[in-house]
Formats: structure tokens, C-alpha cells, sequence
């Protein structure tokens, strides 16, 4: 790596450093207490899926740029220099970590490998020696941003489409729209997945409790977070923001997609509405009486619920997915008695949208999954997650697990009482 | 022409170990801490939380919790976090039995001990702990997870603890009582308020030697301290706050 690439890199580096991350950095004690945390780890058993042996793989670059002790005396820290070599280190600590946070708990200071592995993934970007399709795809939610109008007629058209499928879970009134788009004024603005499955389920149940809404021109998925750019992070979250400003809405409400979730919830900063995930809009309707489920459509079909790590862990959407679930069955089974520790599918931090590539890692990472589901002896495999329910059916298929796997806006949407 | 004797050399070592070094360790160890978590929490705040759901309040009663009682660690690892709380309190105690051999503290003596507490325990447990975390790191995974750095300072604690506890077993359990804590405290009050003096009893043959060894291997951890993992000692509450929102 020639000197120029390097300092470049360095001062990308440079700028993650804030108070937060220099405590991560700084303190690790290396004591292995979060040997067991990391799904990757529990199913295939390798050292390098070890929390703490990601973290030093970043830490020892910053040992030895950014610390003293690093230049004087790098071998008692084992500083390192970066890299080509270190830059393939860092691609496959980050690219086999999902962000899951599950690590945090084991750890006595509550080092968070999700904020040491965004910065390998920041260097990966500089160095452009992240996964590709990732930015390609970010860059895409971009320009679409920029270019509305372009797509706006096809993007109508095809949710006109749709339309027909939302009645048939819901009945509206004559004159009302079944997927109203552009509404200024609504209550709440709801930002789906590109995709018919984000858009029916939610829109059936919306119309069944007389929200006054409109859907997003874009979708929420944050291609920027995944691979780990916080620049293109804000400028997807930007085009959502404005548009909820455009519309003068309360509450804008983020589909079933941890990420998008997380990211809008925490990164959004103070705005004149509130945020919330489809989950927790469920779980209010249901609370005041606006929407009334019929549980005998899952009758003789156990429940079980896997937490996604971006909403729960590290969102708090927790009790209210709970909440809906007991309005949906008598026989919802818990996987883990503390949501906390629920293992990960799998699926975060962007290797689902890497698809065939990590599909091999993906279903040997996530064995510790599978056993948790099956223990469960539900038929019925429900998330909140567009990530893991993708990862969920493929570990289905991959184990023949015989579940049912599927979203909880879904059930919510099947079982509306007209 | 100026000659020195060997005992003179051995004095000149003695003074430089047991006052030089120990003012050049404190004031190391105090603005190097300081400067250090000065560095650190004065850079940016993160501006997202970074807290861990469901939240429990108030949170700084938890965060205190999580640095204190090490739930995480009873949790997973119930037998290492035995040994932890161990030394934790041997360590602690440690602290209060050095502060009594400066002078006497009458708030400490609530429940009423002899000076050095703890009969002799304080520092076998502090020894058998280190040994402990020391062979804990040479089995797997542990082994591939440590640095140099990690071993280096468990010997040196270990070096530190063992030197200062021959001295605490040979008074209490072999009664050997040349250096008295009356000795202690001449020597560590005068040191405190710069005034030093080493007297003969100090340096009298049977013990110092091992007085030596130990204020040397001390001067060295409160030398390293600020640059070390040991600052986990003041880092652990900031990190903790951070998890718990």
C-alpha cells in the first residue's frame, strides 16, 4: 500500500475517533468473556468470530497510528501496519459480523464490536476494497433522491397495482385509497421495502384502523449503513426526512427492516415527528381498540418470534411485538427467557443483500439459530425484519427446519376482523 | 579520586528505588491519568446512543452496577467471577492497608484490625488470583486473544504482590518484626510530605531486599498504569454509562 492510500486511510480513521470510540478502542482486557456471545463463533467454533478477536484486528491499527506506545514499542500491544494484508483482515472481520450487539452483553465494559467493525468498514470503502454490490445499491437509493421524477409515474403505476391485493385483506369504502402516496397532512408517513410484501400487509392494516397515512416514495432499506458509509447513510436517511417534512406529518413509520429502523429512530436527530416501527404502530392500534385480530386463524399452529437485533437488542421494540402476538395466538413460545441474548439469524450488517456469496457462511454461522427455533417446536417463525426473515427462510430450507417462516405484520394482516 | 564501595553503591540504589522513583511513579501515574481520560472525554460525544434495550433506570445506578458487580461476567463465567470479585476487594483492601501504613486513619478502623489488615490473606489472595488470570491465558481461546502487554503486566503484578506480601507473612506468621509499621509509617508520611528519609531500619538485612524489589515493582505499575489496560480501573464506568444509555 503506497503512503498516500495510507494517510488517506488514516484519516478516515481519524474521524471515527470520538469519545465513544476511543473508550472502545482503548480498553479491552481481553479476558474472552465474549468468547461464547457471537453466533458465528457458537456454530463453527473458529477464533477469528470471536468479538474480541475483531476488535483487535482494528484495535492494533490504531495501536499503532494512534498511540504512542504503538511506535515506540508496537510488539508488547502487537500494533500493526496497514495493509494489504491488514485491509483482508479487516474485510472478513466486518463481512462476518452482523452487528448483532449480542457481544455487548457478555462484556464487562460493553465494547460494542459493531462500532469497531464500522470503522474496518470505512476503511474498506476508502481503500474501495468493500463489497460492491453494497455501494451500487447505496448509490442507487441516492439518486433516486435526487431524481424523483424520473420514477415517480412507474413507481404510482405499480402501486396502483397493489391496490386490489389490499382489499382483499381489508375492504375499504367506496372513494377511499386503498395505498394513498403524497398525502400532505397525513398522520403518519409509512416508508415500506421495495416490494409487494412491505407495502399489502401493512396497507390492509393501516385502512383497518382508520390511520390517516401515506406511503414513502422511497424505500426504507439504508444501503449506506450496511456497507458502512456514513456519508451515504445520511443522504438516504435525508431524502426520507425531507419528504416527512414536504408532508407535514406526526410520526413517520418504518417498515419491517431493522436497519432502516435503527438508523431513522437514533440517526434522524430532533425532528418535528416521531418514529416508529410498523411493530409498535400494531401494537397501539391493538391497545386502543382500532384493529381486532381473530387468533383461530393459527389455531393448532405454535408461535415463535425471533427478536431482529436492530429493533429489539438495540431499538427496544420488544414488548410491543409481544403484545401483538398474544392478540394473534394462545401459544406463542418464547426462544430465549431473556430477548437480550436471543442469538442473531445470521443475516445483519448486510450479508443477506450479499446473497450467494455469503450464503455458505451465512447457514454454518447460524446453527445456533436453528436449534434455538426447532427447540421451540413452533410451526410458525415469525420476525419483524426484512433481513431476517430473508435469512430465516433460507436456513428453513437449508436444515428443512418446517416452519412456516413469516412476517408479523402479515399474521396481523391475516387475522384482521372485519 | 573518588571511590565507591560496594555498600555505598548498594545505598545509592536503595535511595534512588525508594524515594526518586516513587515521586517520579506517583506524579506519572497521576498526570498520566488524568491527561489520558482528560484526552478521551473531551473528544466528541457519539451522536447516537449506544445503549443496550430494554433500558432499566436510573441509568447511572445500573452503570454503576455493571462496573461494580460484574452481572455479565456472574452470568457466563460464575467461577472466574468469583476469583474477579476476589481480588477486586483484596485489591481495594490492599489500598486501605498501604493508606493505614502512611499513618493511622481512625475511620477505617470501624471494625477494629491490625495493621497491615487482613492477617496475611490480603496478598495470598491477590498472588493466587494473578496466578490465576496469568495460566488462564495460556489455554485456548484466551491464549489467541492476548497480547504480550496482557502478560507482562500479570507478572509484573504478580512481582509486586509477592515481594509485598513475603513481607506481611515473615512479620505475621514467622514473627520476624525488625520493620515495624511504625518504620512504615516514618518512611511513606516523610515521602508524603516530601521530606524523605530512608532510615536504617529500612534497609536493615533480612527484609530489604524484598522492600526493594517490591517498591521497584510498584514504582513500575504506577509508572505503566496511565498506559496500560489497568486504566480499566477508571475507563470501565464511562463504558458502562455508554451501554446502559
Amino acid at each position: 500500500m503506497d503512503k498516500k492510500t495510507r494517510d488517506n486511510l488514516l484519516k478516515l480513521f481519524q474521524g471515527k475517533l470520538d469519545e465513544a470510540m476511543r473508550l472502545y478502542l482503548e480498553q479491552c482486557t481481553r479476558c474472552g468473556l465474549c468468547t461464547e456471545a457471537c453466533h458465528a463463533y457458537a456454530s463453527m467454533g473458529q477464533i477469528k468470530y470471536i468479538a474480541a478477536y475483531r476488535h483487535e484486528i482494528v484495535r492494533r491499527i490504531y495501536k499503532r497510528y494512534f498511540k504512542g506506545r504503538g511506535k515506540v514499542w508496537p510488539s508488547v500491544g502487537e500494533a500493526k501496519e496497514l495493509s494489504e494484508m491488514a485491509l483482508d483482515e479487516l474485510y472478513e472481520a466486518a463481512y462476518s459480523c452482523t452487528g448483532c450487539r449480542r457481544c455487548m452483553m457478555y462484556c464487562p465494559f460493553g465494547i460494542d464490536t459493531q462500532m469497531l467493525m464500522s470503522i474496518a468498514k470505512l476503511l474498506l470503502v476508502g481503500a474501495h476494497a468493500e463489497p460492491e454490490i453494497l455501494t451500487m445499491l447505496a448509490d442507487t437509493s441516492i439518486e433516486k433522491g435526487k431524481s424523483l421524477d424520473l420514477f415517480k409515474e412507474s413507481f404510482l403505476a405499480g402501486i396502483k397495482k397493489l391496490e386490489s391485493e389490499v382489499i382483499k385483506k381489508w375492504r375499504i369504502e367506496a372513494g377511499e385509497t386503498a395505498i394513498p402516496i403524497d398525502v400532505e397532512g397525513a398522520d403518519l408517513l409509512y416508508v415500506a421495502l421495495a416490494g409487494a410484501h412491505s407495502i399489502i400487509p401493512a396497507a390492509a392494516v393501516f385502512n383497518a384502523a382508520g390511520e390517516k397515512w401515506t406511503l414513502s416514495f422511497f424505500e426504507a432499506v439504508n444501503f449506506g449503513a450496511f456497507v458502512g458509509d456514513p456519508t451515504k447513510t445520511k443522504l438516504i436517511l435525508d431524502r426520507i426526512i425531507k419528504e416527512a417534512k414536504r408532508l407535514k406529518v406526526k410520526e413517520v413509520c418504518i417498515c419491517e427492516c431493522g436497519t432502516a429502523y435503527r438508523v431513522m429512530k437514533q440517526l434522524s436527530g430532533k425532528q418535528p415527528f416521531e418514529v416508529s416501527a410498523v411493530t409498535e404502530a400494531h401494537a397501539r392500534y391493538l391497545k386502543e381498540g382500532r384493529i381486532k385480530l381473530d387468533k383461530s386463524k393459527f389455531k393448532g399452529k405454535p408461535i415463535t418470534y425471533h427478536d431482529p437485533c436492530q429493533i429489539a437488542r438495540n431499538g427496544g421494540v420488544i414488548d410491543e411485538a409481544r403484545y401483538v402476538l398474544q392478540h394473534l395466538t394462545d401459544d406463542f413460545r418464547e426462544m430465549s427467557p431473556d430477548p437480550r441474548y436471543n442469538w442473531c439469524c445470521g443475516g445483519g450488517g448486510g450479508l443477506v443483500a450479499l446473497g450467494e456469496d455469503t450464503l455458505d457462511f451465512r447457514m454454518k454461522s447460524a446453527k445456533v439459530k436453528v436449534d434455538q427455533v426447532q427447540e421451540t417446536g413452533a410451526k410458525i417463525l415469525a420476525t419483524a425484519c426484512e433481513n431476517c426473515h430473508a435469512q430465516l427462510n433460507d436456513l428453513n430450507g437449508h436444515y428443512k427446519m418446517g416452519v412456516d417462516v413469516q412476517f408479523l405484520s402479515s399474521l396481523v394482516a391475516d387475522a384482521l376482523v372485519q | 579520586m573518588f571511590t565507591c564501595t560496594k555498600e555505598a553503591s548498594v545505598e545509592i540504589v536503595y535511595y534512588i528505588v525508594l524515594v526518586p522513583m516513587v515521586y517520579v511513579a506517583c506524579a506519572v501515574f497521576v498526570v498520566g491519568t488524568i491527561v489520558r481520560l482528560v484526552k478521551i472525554l473531551l473528544e466528541p460525544k457519539h451522536p447516537t446512543t449506544l445503549q443496550i434495550y430494554p433500558e432499566k433506570r436510573p441509568r447511572w445506578l445500573w452503570a454503576l452496577q455493571d462496573t461494580f458487580l460484574f452481572p455479565t461476567v456472574i452470568r457466563h463465567k460464575p467461577v472466574f467471577w468469583v476469583v474477579l470479585m476476589l481480588f477486586h476487594i483484596a485489591f481495594l483492601l490492599l489500598i486501605i492497608g498501604h493508606i493505614e501504613l502512611i499513618a493511622e486513619i481512625k475511620i477505617f478502623q470501624i471494625i477494629p484490625h491490625e495493621v497491615f489488615l487482613g492477617k496475611g490473606f490480603v496478598g495470598l489472595i491477590l498472588c493466587l488470583a494473578v496466578l490465576y488470570f496469568l495460566f488462564r491465558r495460556l489455554v485456548s481461546p484466551y491464549r489467541d486473544l492476548s497480547v504480550p502487554e496482557d502478560y507482562y503486566l500479570l507478572i509484573l503484578l504478580f512481582l509486586t504482590f509477592i515481594f509485598g506480601s513475603e513481607m506481611d507473612w515473615a512479620r505475621r506468621w514467622y514473627g520476624y518484626d525488625s520493620l515495624t509499621v511504625d518504620g512504615y509509617r516514618e518512611y511513606l508520611s516523610n515521602l508524603l510530605y516530601l521530606k524523605p528519609y530512608v532510615s536504617s531500619d529500612l534497609t536493615a538485612p533480612g527484609h530489604s531486599f524484598m522492600l526493594l524489589l517490591h517498591v521497584f515493582f510498584a514504582n513500575l505499575f504506577l509508572i505503566f498504569f496511565p498506559f496500560s489496560d489497568f486504566m480499566h480501573s477508571v475507563l470501565s464506568l464511562p463504558m458502562n454509562k455508554l451501554r446502559r444509555g
